[in-house]
């Protein structure tokens, strides 16, 4: 912030002062209250009736660790730990803004574009593409088929793979565009003065921008984690139902069998998870820059 | 050279499936199947005829401005006070509204929904309209930031000094200002709210049938090549608008890349 107000001008600190509440007030009552009372409803008892009953019991999270949804969390943990893996360490949203930032400014233009469409567009859009491509009578077995690779061509999706593809695509547009402004900005001096050493240009990338960016990048893999552990169009769109996420359990809970004490206390589980998460990831980027 | 290869094979990945979908959208069979044998654009006015599509295309676009009318308030609000004041307080009403995009929807959702049904609002779309413009505040929170920070102390000391008061001031500079900054933050969430499912879904989706609600029930009991015209009736929305972003304003710099040379 450059602007403010150290007696450059007058503040008509009242009606300020009551915008800032004012805000403060909706965020909070808006965002901060319903997580509370999703807190609250957690230790409530379940009535198939009426919602819940109000009470006060740990059941709900018994319930939770309890082998079955145990298995589910793991489970969740596991593929969305593999797909931020996929996303974020395998590097390919890095690799290619390592490209595209030198490409002409039209072109970076095409492509910021290209990346914010995928990243604004519904889930259920792309899983829906995703879902026609990989189908019997549309797509890619279709086209195997027609070519004479695969003898008896079958749908591809649901899969734990199509999910997977589904998870993918979802984060390598959000993670290009984190990364974009900070590629876009580096400073390449120390890329010349590795490459003027003698450093062969493809290992330049590998020996000198990685290691640069190392940090950021883990602070990313973790809130892509964040990210891809709430998705849930993919996993009922393209995944099998073995392949569902806590996300699914979660909204199954609270509108199929209408329990949602334990929903509440799944998704609490799911927030301290969250929570611990980007706590890690905050003092990994804090580390960075002292 | 192989960067390059490398992107091509990328695009081909983004784009491959909505080829697919487009070519769907456009085939004559009521089957999905691709390619199309015949040509016809009978699925897209079945979606500009068919009342059912048409009331899930109005909801969402309702939604969708109101929503963004809403976000950009607010994030001009903390944003505002956080320039004037520069207080403890004001720095923490705008981490505040960072929170929503660190969160899995998925909580956000459940909350809402939970708190929705207890203020006796569930199933009504000023309930979604809400919760949309509150948890999509984070963008133009941040971009209209952006738009704060450009602002130069001289200017607003010149004003000052010349007698304006701080409402002339808001009116005469900051605003013209930071508008495209407004207007950008107006539009993506404007597009992020028109494309959200799982949060309308949660708080009112029996009774306020969004696009992309009809879409997914659409797709998950049994589906008619309608909804590849939908989708692609998403996409062109989508485009379109940010290509309109692009128009008037510079994105690249607006995304934190450094201003052309």
């Amino acid at each position: 912030m450059t602007g403010r107000s150290n007696g450059a001008y007058p503040v008509n600190s009242f009606v300020v002062r009551i915008l800032g509440l004012t805000a403060f007030g909706i965020l909070s009552v808006f965002f901060l209250l319903p997580l509370a009372y999703m807190v609250v409803v957690s230790f409530y008892k379940a009535d198939p009736m009426a919602f819940y009953q109000v009470a006060f019991t740990w059941e709900n999270y018994q319930k939770y660790f309890s082998s079955f949804y145990l298995n589910v969390t793991l489970r969740t943990l596991w593929s969305t730990a593999l797909s931020a893996v996929v996303v974020v360490v395998v590097v390919l949203a890095f690799t290619a803004m390592l490209t595209i930032v030198e490409l002409s400014r039209k072109w970076q233009l095409f492509w910021v574009i290209l990346l914010l469409s995928m990243m604004c567009l519904s889930e259920v859009i792309v899983g829906f593409s995703w879902l026609i491509l990989l189908s019997e009578s549309a797509g890619i077995p279709r086209l195997l088929g027609a070519l004479g690779f695969w003898d008896d061509p079958r749908s591809l999706s649901p899969s734990f793979g199509a999910m997977i593809i589904g998870l993918v695509t979802l984060g390598f547009s959000v993670v290009s565009l984190v990364l974009y402004p900070q590629l876009a900005g580096r400073d390449k001096s120390v890329e010349e003065a590795a490459r003027t050493l003698g450093t062969p240009p493809y290992l330049v990338p590998f020996y000198v921008t990685l290691p640069i960016f190392r940090q950021s990048l883990i602070a990313l893999t973790l809130t892509m984690f964040v990210y891809l552990l709430g998705v849930f169009v993919m996993p009922v769109m393209l995944g099998r139902p073995s392949d569902w996420t806590m996300t699914v359990m979660i909204s199954d809970k609270a509108l199929g069998d209408a329990n949602l004490p334990l929903g509440a206390a799944l998704a609490v589980v799911m927030l301290i998870i969250t929570g611990a998460l980007l706590l890690l990831s905050l003092y990994l980027s804090r580390k960075r820059t002292v | 050279m192989k960067g390059r290869l490398f992107l091509f094979v990328l695009l081909i990945a983004i784009v491959l499936p909505f080829i697919v979908v487009a070519g769907v959208s456009i085939g004559e069979s009521k089957t999905i199947t691709f390619p199309p044998t015949e040509f016809s654009l009978r699925w897209y006015s079945v979606l500009f005829s068919e009342p059912e599509w048409l009331s899930a295309m109005g909801i969402s676009l309702l939604i969708a401005f109101s929503a963004a009318m809403i976000s950009v308030s607010v994030a001009l609000v903390v944003n505002y006070v956080l320039w004037r004041m520069n207080t403890r307080f004001s720095r923490f009403t705008f981490a505040l509204g960072l929170g929503p995009f660190m969160l899995p929807p998925i909580i956000l959702a459940l909350g809402a929904s939970l708190f929705w049904a207890e203020v006796g609002w569930y199933g009504r779309i000023e309930a979604t309209i809400i919760s949309h413009g509150i948890f999509l505040v984070t963008l133009p929170l941040v971009i209209i930031a952006r738009g704060f920070s450009n602002l130069t102390d001289d200017i607003v000391e010149a004003a000052t000094i010349m007698g304006a008061s701080p409402w002339q001031l808001f009116i005469t500079i900051v605003l013209p200002l930071i508008t495209p900054y407004l207007l950008t933050g107006f539009v993506l969430v404007a597009i992020l709210s028109f494309n959200e499912y799982l949060v309308a879904n949660m708080i009112s989706g029996f009774i306020v049938e969004t696009l992309p609600i009809k879409i997914f029930n659409n797709v998950r009991y049994g589906y008619s090549p309608v909804v590849a015209s939908a989708s692609m009736f998403f996409v062109a929305v989508t485009v379109a608008a940010l290509l309109l972003i692009a128009r008037s304003t510079d994105l690249l710099a607006l995304l934190g890349a450094p201003k052309k040379s």
